[in-house]
């Protein structure tokens, strides 16, 4: 047994955490259940630890277990670290919407702490079948979770869409995997890269490599792989739609980062315009189509789907050049808009939960006038909104900013096509964030609204702490951008070493 | 690349020899025998009973809960044979990595008789 506990602390303690909440499940009466929500809370805290002591502690640079196919290095660890706070976040949004409902408390949150150890197992997966188990991890148990509200029929149509279409994805990518191994012989990522160099001219191999993009194109929600996603995020219960925009989509880019500067560096020509064409549309449709919504959720779906484009468009500069700098930058870049969006858009999505109790709607014409009677959640809406849309000093910016640097360094005439495509959906995604922020701020009450009836309910703690926790971060991030950057420098270079 | 396919060319010829033989034995019966088709003969096979109701049939939805846990358990199989023969060799890591999985379905367990799937009423 060569296992290296120490590397594998982070998913020990969220295995344990999962068995200790499915235990007070069953031991718990119904009006104790919240005692599985505060198990999930401390154990996620507590698997927050390791990571921390494997960073500082030093010594071996990466942990390397299984034959090389488990790997705990600078990527695995920033990634985690990123995982596990996104899923503390979603965490501590569900405890007041989940009692609220008198839903399955114990289960949701043992589901979803499920779905947080699959995305930890991406993060250090290096060859197929870890990612591959990895994913299912992720996926399966949000499945379930999107079809919560059982008595809701846009609850349970989320869940069968959601349910079809992941089948459909996992089968397109079993099948490009298939030929991967079936051609390299190989399913470490090492070994493909190994192999691979050799196989550029067959046509089997383009093929595989394309199958398995696109099976990540739809967990990225890439368009045109993005059909389920405004259904599946608009009927899903709020905090669950925040953690598929967030938790299940940074860990199929994990999964891309993985396959495209590890498993494929060597048939960049096969992925590079490939992902320039998934880019691309995923930032003019998105947007566009966002441009339309008058449901606020729907339009957070399609704008994820839009930001979803925007992480993207870092790949294709890495796909046009060799310099290792460039790439390194490009990857870098990737990781730091991940991160950074994790943050605001759960930022947002918890002002959208807030926001929908207070005033019942999720319509945006609802929200009209809400700085009279929520100052509060007026500024943290603004906040989250305008750094979605990209506003210095505010996380977002710098997210924008890495994106463009990566985008323009190669001088490629087809980057520099995709960065003034990317330049004027930044323009188009202003308009609607704005509106948010201007109905909240400028537009009158509602008729029939009055100030006293919707100021009356204060917001629970755990919800407050959650908004606390990212708006901290997107200042922070905002204001000192560079020494944050160093971070991820450090796990870009691991992610693209020996290209 | 060639090569690569060239391997295959043993299961294409396993796939037709299976189409072969199906094709023939179907093939020389229908050939040989007589065919005098009654209404008795052409009713759907059903262990020589007459048959009951549609093709369309509903099947009780806890068959499914217990095919789930059979599964389960059936996996568990899968795993503990191969532990009990290399139990020696193993020595207590492995006791206890088991010891741990079991309880892990244990808990399974619990919680399905818990939310009272092993009741039939």
């Amino acid at each position: 047994m060569d296992l290296d506990y120490h590397a594998l602390a982070p998913e020990i303690v969220v295995a344990a955490t999962i068995l200790l909440v499915l235990g007070l499940d069953v031991a718990l009466p119904r009006r104790r259940k919240y005692w599985t929500a505060f198990a999930g809370v401390v154990g996620l805290t507590l698997a927050a630890v390791p990571l921390v002591t494997l960073a500082l502690g030093g010594g071996p640079g990466a942990r390397s277990m299984l034959g090389g196919g488990y790997v705990v290095d600078d990527f695995a660890l920033v990634l985690k670290a990123v995982f596990i706070a996104g899923g503390y976040l979603v965490l501590l949004m569900s405890v007041s919407y989940i009692e609220s409902d008198r839903y399955y408390q114990g289960e949701y949150y043992l589901l979803l702490l499920t779905s947080i150890l699959g995305s930890l197992i991406m993060a250090s997966s290096r060859d197929l079948i870890t990612v591959f188990v990895g994913l299912e991890l992720v996926t399966g148990p949000l499945f379930l979770l999107a079809g919560w509200r059982k008595g809701d029929a846009r609850s349970n149509e989320a869940s069968l869409k959601f349910f079809i279409l992941g089948v459909l994805s996992t089968a397109v990518l079993l099948y490009g995997m298939s030929f991967l191994y079936g051609l390299t012989g190989s399913v470490t990522f090492e070994g493909i890269r190994t192999a691979g160099a050799g196989l550029l001219d067959s046509g089997a191999f383009r093929l595989a490599v394309l199958f398995t993009l696109i099976g990540f194109g739809f967990k990225i929600t890439a368009v045109p792989f993005h059909f389920w996603a405004p259904d599946t995020y608009e009927g899903a219960p709020t905090p669950v739609t925040a953690y598929l925009s967030v938790g299940s989509k940074a860990a199929g880019f994990v999964g891309l980062l993985l396959l495209c500067y590890r498993a494929f560096p060597s048939v960049t020509e096969i992925w590079g315009p490939a992902l320039w064409v998934l880019a691309a549309l995923s930032m003019t449709l998105g947007n566009l189509t966002a441009l339309r919504q008058d449901n606020i959720v729907r339009m957070l779906a399609y704008s994820s789907i839009a930001q979803g484009g925007f992480i993207l468009v870092p790949f294709a500069a890495a796909a046009v050049t060799n310099d290792p700098l460039v790439i390194q930058e490009a990857a870098s870049a990737t990781i730091v808009y991940v991160i950074i969006y994790a943050f605001m858009n759960l930022g947002a999505f918890a002002v959208v939960i807030e926001g929908a109790r207070r005033t019942g709607t999720s319509m945006i014409d609802g929200w009209a006038g809400m700085w009279r009677y929520a100052p509060r959640l007026a500024v943290l809406g603004a906040v989250f909104f305008f750094s979605l849309a990209g506003i210095p000093p505010l996380a977002g910016w710098y997210a924008k900013f890495a994106m463009f640097l990566a985008i323009l360094r190669p001088g490629n005439p087809w980057t520099a096509a995709l960065a003034v495509i990317a330049a004027v959906n930044a323009v188009i995604a202003l308009v609607y964030y704005a509106r948010v922020g201007k109905t909240m701020w400028m537009d009158p009450l509602p008729d029939g609204a009055s100030d006293g009836e919707r100021t009356a309910r204060p917001m629970s703690g755990a919800l407050a702490l959650a908004l606390g926790i990212s708006v901290i971060f997107v200042i922070l991030a905002g204001v000192l951008p560079f020494q944050l950057a160093g971070v991820f420098a450090e796990a870009a270079k691991v992610v693209t070493a020996g290209i | 690349m060639s090569e690569y396919f060239q391997d295959y060319v043993a299961v294409a010829a396993f796939a037709a020899f299976g189409l072969v033989l199906v094709v023939l034995t179907l093939g020389i019966t229908y050939l040989v025998r007589p065919s005098n088709p009654t209404k008795e003969k052409v009713t759907t096979y059903e262990c020589g009973v007459d048959p009951v109701g549609e093709g369309w049939n509903h099947t009780f939805i806890r068959y499914y809960i217990f095919g789930l846990l059979f599964v389960v358990f059936d996996v568990e199989a899968v795993f503990l044979f191969p532990w009990a023969v290399a139990a020696e060799s193993l020595g207590v890591p492995g006791m206890i990595a088991v010891v741990i999985f079991i309880l892990t379905l244990l808990e399974g367990l619990l919680y399905a008789v818990r939310k009272g799937v092993l009741k039939w009423e």
